[in-house]
């Protein structure tokens, strides 16, 4: 393949009417999801009805905390736009606000061989770069016993 | 529910390559013509033909026109993965058995334009990827290393235990002349291959390659005629959990079949110490390690010692992959196996023949999506 695919940008997300939401509060410094106003359950991915009681579904900030289920180490290329940074972390996080509520995102600011299931972190939000998304990543915070 | 009014009567296959030079309109079009030849059946006999893909373009209606038919009658050309491949083998018997056709052909054909291991264009992703691609996360051996990971940390497997499965699927390849990957393999080779995405190395990855497959189906009563004997799908069954989203599995130390698995003991009377060959779907080791503990065939967390102690092989307690699988026969997306548990259910598996084949099962499929298929000798009482 003559395409140098390591120097094209990373994949573009595609909104769609019920995620226009999160891409737009993402992109003023926000992190939100859709949340039931009556049974109060968080979705993501984004549904315009609850799933549980077909309630309208709004948009709420969600904690950024959360902790790790599980996570990857990519050690070769396998992504375009990605393969400068192997090797590279990525971990599925369940969010504090609700049990199995995940999000899919780099850990970054750690070594990847120190990455664990059950590791605490914190997200951020970072551009993404070759368009104008901003994407979020996670990072590991201090255990919670030791936060003042 | 009874698919074995019923039969698979032939098999067709083209070689697997790395890069065949062809596309998938001439592969899928010989491995058909070789299946119906297999069968003793012409082009003109089909009246019925179904396929899986994601978008390819050599379709039914393309397909059954290249070898030669001005019309055809029943088509299905299903979008999916190996997640479906027991579903479409499924509904091709019941279009059979509901008068709908007289001969099916299944395939599925893989040729270089189809390749899952890797996205290299610039691409804009919608659906629930969105959320993903964006990561560098976007293609199967990542989302299967998530699974992969959880099991170790719950069950205490190991890379080792992988790397079991995959010496197993590499030994049995080594005499399969049809297989892409034929060096055998011992746990210093495996632990020695290059990381690609932890934990996996590059031998717990599918095989990709450029082939065809085929089956052709047509009734009970018809196949007692044909040239070999009937092979009969006694009973399949599918699920899909979490709306078929890998990330969203609640637990990811077992699979669709931990839905499937007593969903097909039930519809057959049947259980894993029944099953002679178990040609287990293995797009990567993991996808064996979790379905094979959900089939039944040992506890969690157990395979490893179960494939190191020869259970898994020839002389064991049911012989996995005796082609070699996905791992190392080559990636044609798990029809392949179909063809492999027909070929022992007649007992034309040559040097690599399970003695007594008379029960196998198929599992097609990984994480929140899949199916099985049990194949017999017999029909059902």
């Amino acid at each position: 393949m003559s395409i140098d695919w390591a120097k094209l940008p990373p994949p573009q997300p595609a909104p769609d009417l019920d995620s226009q939401g999160f891409w737009d509060s993402i992109g003023h410094g926000e992190l939100r999801l859709r949340r039931c106003p009556s049974c109060a359950l968080w979705h993501h991915p984004p549904l315009e009805h609850c799933r549980r009681c077909a309630t309208p579904t709004e948009f709420e900030p969600v904690t950024s905390t959360g902790t790790v289920y599980t996570f990857i180490v990519q050690r070769q290329p396998a992504v375009v736009g990605y393969s400068a940074l192997v090797p590279y972390t990525v971990a599925i996080v369940e969010l504090d606000d609700q049990p199995g509520l995940r999000l899919t995102g780099r850990i970054v600011d750690i070594d990847a061989d120190e990455v664990h299931i059950g590791m605490r972190v914190d997200s951020r939000i970072e551009l993404l770069p070759g368009g104008d998304f901003h994407i979020p990543v996670f990072s590991p915070t201090l255990p919670r016993e030791a936060t003042p | 529910m009874d698919l074995s009014g019923a039969a698979i009567v032939g098999i067709g296959r083209t070689a697997y390559r790395r890069q065949s030079g062809r596309t998938g309109i001439s592969l899928a079009a010989e491995a058909v013509r070789v299946a119906l030849d297999d069968a003793g059946l012409a082009p003109a006999d089909v009246d019925g033909m179904t396929c899986f893909s994601t978008g390819d373009p050599a379709t039914p209606h393309r397909v059954s026109h290249a070898i030669g038919l001005d019309e055809i009658g029943w088509t299905v050309n299903t979008y999916a993965g190996g997640n479906q491949v027991a579903l479409v083998i499924a509904n091709a018997a019941a279009a059979i058995i509901t008068g709908q056709a007289d001969v099916v052909v299944v395939y599925r054909v893989l040729d270089a334009g189809v390749r899952y291991g890797k996205v290299t264009d610039a691409v804009e992703v919608g659906g629930v990827e969105q959320f993903s691609a964006p990561h560098g996360y976007l293609v199967p051996p990542q989302w299967f290393a998530m699974w992969a990971r959880r099991h170790q940390h719950v069950y205490g497997s190991t890379c080792e235990d992988l790397g079991a499965i995959a010496i197993n699927s590499r030994a049995h390849a080594v005499a399969n002349e049809h297989a892409i990957a034929r060096d055998p393999i011992d746990l210093d080779d495996y632990l020695a291959g290059r990381w690609i995405v932890e934990p996996f190395r590059v031998y717990d990855l599918a095989y990709e390659v450029d082939g065809a497959v085929a089956l052709v189906l047509t009734s009970a009563e018809q196949a007692k005629d044909l040239a070999h004997r009937a092979v009969y799908p006694i009973g399949a069954a599918e699920g899909t959990g979490a709306g078929g989203m890998p990330d969203l599995w609640p637990d990811q130390t077992s699979m669709y079949s931990r839905i499937v698995a007593p969903r097909l003991w039930e519809r057959t009377g049947l259980s894993a110490a029944d099953i002679d060959v178990a040609c287990m779907y293995d797009c990567f080791t993991y996808t064996v390690m979790a379905t094979f503990e959900d089939f039944g065939f040992c506890e969690k967390g157990e395979v490893g010692d179960y494939f190191r102690a020869g259970r898994a092989t020839y002389g064991g307690d049911v012989v996995v992959n005796p082609h070699g699988g996905l791992l190392s026969e080559g990636y044609l997306h798990g029809l392949n196996h179909h063809y492999e548990a027909v070929l022992q259910l007649r007992g034309g598996a040559g040097v690599r023949q399970v003695d007594d084949a008379e029960l196998a099962l198929v599992t097609a499929g990984a994480g929140p999506y899949g199916g099985a298929i049990v194949y017999g000798t017999e029909r059902p009482c």
